[in-house]
């Protein structure tokens, strides 16, 4: 209890330096009649420079692209050849820190789904290579592997596979009917985005639950949103993935055509159910992984004590 | 001090944050009271910026508190799977019973068969019944008995071999104590009636290719259909039906024999 007390002592303490910049002075009366001009407000201020950011430089673009795909690349390695969840671990919170907190959560592929769809209607509307790249790797990557890009790469997916510490089980019969809200969210996206340049939307970037905390700033109401999302997460396994995300839907539809999946004993299942009550995002049945639902996360490897033993030999 | 201590000071420390958070959030909203503007809270005052200041640093101590939290409530979480010492300890098995003796003397086939043929007859049309006898009375075909039935008959080995072959009845191979007949009909085969089996397979130790344990004490046969499609999937032991099998109350089902 000392070592608590101590904790939040120097968390207040941190919290109440005061070491705020001093406003400046305002010796004007509101309301006035002109804007505030630099010598009307006096007390030496000073117009801020003109800020003209620029757009970022087209190889770091580039380099984006190809941290997606070789981050793809490697979660398939680690979860269908090396069989390991705490290198994929690794992975995602790397991928968190790069995709989530330095790039801010943006271009993702989830959001691109709306750049693809206006560019596919509107002829006049230009799409950078790299958006369409972000937009079909992934698909691409499902098409052969299973959702290999929700597991180890999509920062929105990473932030919730961390939280998750004691998930429920979900009925399936309410599992799938929440996750055909996520094709009435794509309509939606879709149907927003491909209207008139004026009244067009992007409504997956603007109720994007967890940019906000990438950025740590946004609407009060989507931190709050986020936040709850979160805290939901830790007892449900990622619920915005599974029953949100548009994107996550695409890829659904991509893994039937898969070629390889999740096999979570390299041969003979010894069917003892440890794996199901593993998987936080109910995508075993009958003790087989669902390839469309399946997040790659690689936690039936770790519940497995036979998978252990054997990866342990080779 | 223990994780779970930790967990929960993080938690507080993290709760405290987002408190912060949220009546500076409050506090934003408020309007200054000497001011009918509405853009007069959007002013950059002192205590604006002491306040967005405050909050840069919460933000940051709430980050890394949940972070802290989270990672000592997962480990207290993860429940740890022993690891086995050996592959094989994976494996759910049960200690081998008593080998059984061998089943009969060679005298007593020749006896049996005998008197088989004596009251069946010795032509090729009692080929069928013979079997048949042979079969109710050891619960297979013996080859034994076999070479002794052509011998006295005028049945050739080759009939033999095609009529007891053809006949999925007929089996040359002891059988176990206790039959259990899987079924592996069309709602069965559904419902995983290969899992049950390999399951039934693995936890009998039967060798791969043969249909009985070591110590002849199960037989699995995997029949067509029992006729009880509706508690798929299900097996039948010694003509004592079991239902809705999962591979734990499919082995649960054989217990009581064991």
């Amino acid at each position: 209890m000392k070592t608590a007390r101590l904790i939040l002592a120097c968390v207040l303490l941190f919290l109440a330096i005061p070491r705020h910049a001093a406003a400046q002075p305002v010796p004007y009366q509101r309301p006035v009649e002109t804007a505030p001009q630099p010598d009307s407000i006096g007390g030496g201020y000073k117009l801020p420079a003109v800020q003209k950011p620029l757009p970022r430089a087209y190889w770091l673009q580039i380099v984006d692209v190809v941290l997606l795909g070789g981050a793809m690349a490697v979660a398939v390695w680690l979860v269908l050849s090396r069989r390991n969840r705490k290198w994929l671990v690794w992975l995602s919170l790397g991928s968190l820190a790069y995709f989530g907190f330095y790039r801010e959560g943006c271009i993702c592929p989830i959001g691109s789904i709306q750049n693809v769809a206006v560019a596919l209607t509107n002829p006049k509307y230009s799409i950078p290579v790299v958006v369409t790249a972000t937009f079909f790797l992934p698909l691409l990557t499902a098409l052969f592997f299973g959702r290999a890009f929700c597991g180890g790469v999509c920062a929105l997916g990473a932030i919730q596979e961390l939280v998750v510490i004691r998930p429920v089980t979900v009925p399936r019969r309410l599992d799938w009917t929440l996750g055909l809200l996520k094709y009435v969210y794509l309509g939606l996206a879709v149907g927003y985005a491909i209207k008139p340049a004026l009244t067009r939307n992007f409504l997956i970037c603007r109720f994007d639950p967890f940019v906000g905390l990438f950025r740590r700033s946004g609407p009060p109401h989507m931190l709050f949103i986020g936040g709850l999302f979160l805290i939901a997460g830790m007892f449900i396994g990622r619920p915005y993935c599974r029953w949100l995300c548009p994107y996550g839907g695409l890829l659904a539809w991509c893994t039937r055509l898969a070629r390889r999946g999740v096999t979570i004993t390299p041969d003979k299942e010894l069917d003892c159910g440890l794996c199901v009550e593993a998987c936080p995002y109910g995508a075993i049945e009958a003790m087989r992984a669902v390839r469309r639902n399946c997040l790659y996360c690689a936690r039936c490897y770790d519940a497995c004590p036979r998978q252990r033993k054997l990866v342990q030999i080779s | 001090m223990s994780r779970r201590r930790w967990a929960w000071i993080s938690g507080c420390v993290a709760a405290l944050c987002v408190a912060i958070l949220i009546a500076d959030y409050l506090a934003a909203l408020r309007r200054p009271l000497d001011s009918k503007i509405p853009a007069e809270r959007l002013r950059i005052t002192a205590a604006r910026l002491s306040r967005k200041q405050r909050d840069d640093r919460a933000a940051w101590v709430l980050m890394a508190a949940a972070a802290a939290f989270l990672a000592c409530a997962r480990q207290g979480a993860r429940p740890k799977v022993p690891k086995p010492a050996r592959l094989a300890a994976t494996m759910v098995r049960r200690p081998p019973p008593p080998a059984v003796a061998p089943v009969a003397p060679e005298i007593e086939f020749s006896a049996f068969v005998e008197d088989a043929i004596a009251r069946l007859g010795r032509g090729k049309e009692s080929a069928i019944p013979l079997l048949q006898a042979i079969q109710a009375h050891y619960r297979y075909l013996p080859d034994e008995a076999l070479r002794h039935l052509c011998a006295l008959t005028e049945i050739t080995p080759a009939e033999i071999a095609g009529t007891s072959s053809f006949y999925a009845r007929f089996r040359r191979s002891p059988v176990g104590k206790h039959v259990v007949r899987v079924c592996h009909g069309t709602a069965c085969h559904v419902a995983g009636a290969r899992q049950i089996t390999d399951e039934l397979r693995r936890y009998l130790a039967i060798p791969e290719g043969a249909d009985t344990d070591p110590a002849r004490q199960f037989t699995i046969d995997e029949v067509a259909c029992l006729g009880c499609c509706s508690l798929a999937p299900v097996l039948m032991v010694d003509g004592r039906p079991a239902g809705k099998l999962t591979p734990v109350t499919a082995c649960e089902a054989l217990r009581d024999d064991v």
